[in-house]
């Protein structure tokens, strides 16, 4: 069953330039203890999607369900009860976290502010959840300078878990940690995820981790979804011409066996008032007339759904 | 192929506040004319501090070159006068700096940027001056009539472009790049590489390349060197680290990396943190978190192997093995 369920949202800012479509009519489905990966380049909309779920940034159109039920207009008391079931990871370990909080007084806020756990009981959990995020016990009262980018983020984790969230959104949540300590992260969200059935959404530019962190993908470009399947369809069988050109330019290790690349022409523009139609258009080797109207997400086989018009032409 | 560049026993400290950082300590390296040299390693590692000293731009105080020759084309960089430097900084040996939202001068346009450069080493006129930063753009691939724009007119990928593009104005010998692509988007990292790799062949460029994108070196290195708390613990052709590597570090790194094409859920992460650099730990600095690590390896001064010529390592453990 879908724990989460976004319908047709969109997220629009209205800027200097004009309106920016950040996340402009996207639709798919979470899967409750699955992982949602969604990768993107800078500036395709996809930390803003996340946000948007999660109800950080209201959302300008669309539907947003957790659990079968709408939550995308939700105020008050409602919203207050919804941020103990969905909770965020963010990107950058050094910002995220009160220079002036200890340790233990991050862990403990979120406890704290619930209302509904005694002194003891508050105590008790904390350290649980140091245990379980792997934070050192003497590292109870240090503050964020004194610890390294991997502490700290495993500090954000289990701050993140502290009130048994059903769904966490972890925003680039390895990208600014060194490889061998990237690892040691991956391993503890992925046993977290086993351990109470979380469901993540996990946004990240790094196509690597996402491959091995997530059960689907979805590709967005400049605030549209372009594809979205199961993790392996995807890196067996990219169907849209961005996927392609994207998963072609990762820098492989093989040396044995070096990568056809697609080449792309010129950069990644703004979504500040687009043109209709396909957004990718622009840079994309097989792009025609038709690319101009407005494209639909369309399921090409089973749980594979692509917004292209010349998809079967392309492939 | 005679040596362009030989780095013998380099060591950097920096020092402030009564504490010390060993930030390079013992590094040797040789390159010949036309190498790509590919430097791997880990935040803080010391590799930003290996080439800065090669073009001699650290900071003194806090930093100190505390020993060691560098030598290019048989000259001493370390010994050479302030004066000569000048000349060859810009010219003979220049650098891409990481982070091209701040390399470049807000307030110069990019054109008159690059233009400066070229003005001072060489004789021309300010014209000629201009017309050639105006090729090195459209070699680039960013239109001359750009070059009266200002940073901010530019995008990330666009502003790296115009760093390199005044990297190679001089056409350097040496060019040493500090994690040219790494604050870019996967497809423009893409493009800048393969840019670089034309403007490489062309120019006949040696380079050094610091990164700590393991994709990155195999695409655009020819040699390899692994640096761990400013040690080089592996050293050797693409070929030697992708295909054999020896140093237990290498194969942590090689198994930090989700690799596309594996299907394994967990990762094989190098377990603990890299040393303190204030504080390094007595032999091998690696040892604390190497899972091969026997009481030898915590003493005195690990061994260099050349396990195959050229392919070094920096490993005790490997030596005791030789040995049985």
């Amino acid at each position: 069953m879908a724990l989460i369920e976004v319908e047709h949202l969109k997220k629009h800012f209205t800027v200097a330039a004009g309106v920016n479509h950040a996340v402009d009519d996207i639709t798919f489905k979470i899967e409750k203890g699955h992982t949602m990966g969604v990768v993107g380049e800078s500036g395709c909309g996809k930390s803003t999607l996340g946000r948007t779920i999660i109800r950080l940034h209201d959302a300008t159109s669309g539907k947003v369900m957790l659990d079968g039920e709408d939550i995308t207009f939700a105020r008050g008391k409602k919203l207050r009860e919804l941020r103990e079931k969905m909770s965020i990871v963010f990107q950058d370990p050094y910002s995220s976290l009160n220079p002036r909080m200890t340790v233990e007084s991050t862990i403990m806020e979120p406890l704290q502010e619930s209302h509904r756990f005694s002194k003891q009981e508050i105590q008790e959990r904390a350290e649980e959840l140091m245990d379980l995020a792997g934070i050192e016990k003497r590292l109870r009262l240090a503050y964020p300078h004194e610890m390294d980018g991997g502490r700290r983020q495993r500090v954000g984790i289990a701050r993140a878990i502290a009130l048994n969230p059903q769904f966490i959104m972890c925003d680039e949540p390895v990208s600014a940690l060194d490889v061998s300590i990237q690892a040691q992260v991956l391993n503890l969200l992925m046993d977290l995820q086993e351990q109470y059935e979380l469901t993540y959404m996990f946004v990240t530019h790094d196509l690597s981790v996402v491959r091995h962190i997530s059960d689907d993908i979805c590709v967005m470009y400049l605030g549209q979804l372009v594809e979205t399947c199961p993790s392996q369809t995807l890196f067996e069988q990219p169907l849209h011409p961005y996927t392609k050109a994207l998963l072609s330019a990762i820098p492989s290790t093989d040396i044995l066996h070096p990568m056809q690349r697609v080449k792309l022409k010129g950069e990644i523009t703004s979504a500040i008032n687009p043109k209709p139609g396909c957004r990718f258009a622009a840079r994309c080797p097989y792009a025609t007339e038709a690319c101009s109207q407005p494209q639909t997400l369309t399921e090409v086989t089973p749980g594979h759904f692509v917004s292209c018009c010349r998809v079967n032409e392309v492939n | 192929m005679s040596e362009f560049l030989t780095v013998k026993d380099l060591v950097v400290e920096y020092s402030s506040g009564g504490q010390h950082v060993q930030a390079v300590n013992g590094v040797s390296f040789t390159l010949g004319k036309g190498e790509t040299l590919g430097l791997v390693g880990e935040t803080g590692a010391g590799k930003t501090t290996i080439a800065k000293a090669i073009l001699q731009i650290l900071p003194d105080p806090p930093a100190k070159v505390l020993g060691g020759e560098i030598l290019l084309e048989g000259k001493d960089v370390l010994k050479m006068p302030e004066k000569e430097l000048l000349t060859i900084r810009g010219s003979k040996i220049s650098m891409i700096f990481q982070d091209p939202m701040t390399a470049l001068n807000p307030i110069m346009s990019v054109g008159s940027q690059i233009t400066e450069v070229i003005l001072l080493h060489n004789k021309i006129s300010e014209k000629e001056a201009m017309e050639r930063a105006c090729g090195m753009l459209e070699m680039v691939g960013i239109p001359r009539t750009r070059y009266v724009e200002y940073p901010h007119q530019f995008s990330g990928g666009m502003k790296q472009r115009v760093v390199i593009a005044m990297a190679l104005a001089c056409e350097p010998e040496l060019l040493l790049a500090d994690e040219p692509t790494t604050a870019l988007d996967v497809t423009i990292q893409a493009q800048v590489l393969e840019m670089m790799n034309d403007l490489r062949e062309k120019l006949q460029t040696t380079m050094i390349l610091i990164t700590h994108d393991l994709g990155v070196v195999a695409e655009t290195c020819n040699k390899v060197a692994i640096v761990y708390a400013g040690h080089i613990m592996e050293s050797g052709t693409k070929e030697d680290i992708f295909l054999s590597p020896m140093h237990p570090y290498t194969h942590g790194l090689f198994g930090s990396i989700p690799k596309l094409d594996d299907k394994s859920k967990r990762l094989s992460p190098i377990p603990g943190l890299p040393p303190d650099p204030t504080n390094l730990p007595e032999g091998c600095p690696f040892a604390p978190r190497c899972p091969k690590a026997t009481a030898a390896c915590r003493q005195g001064v690990t061994p260099n192997v050349e396990v195959t010529p050229g392919h070094f390592v920096r490993c005790g453990e490997l030596v005791q093995k030789e040995v049985d």
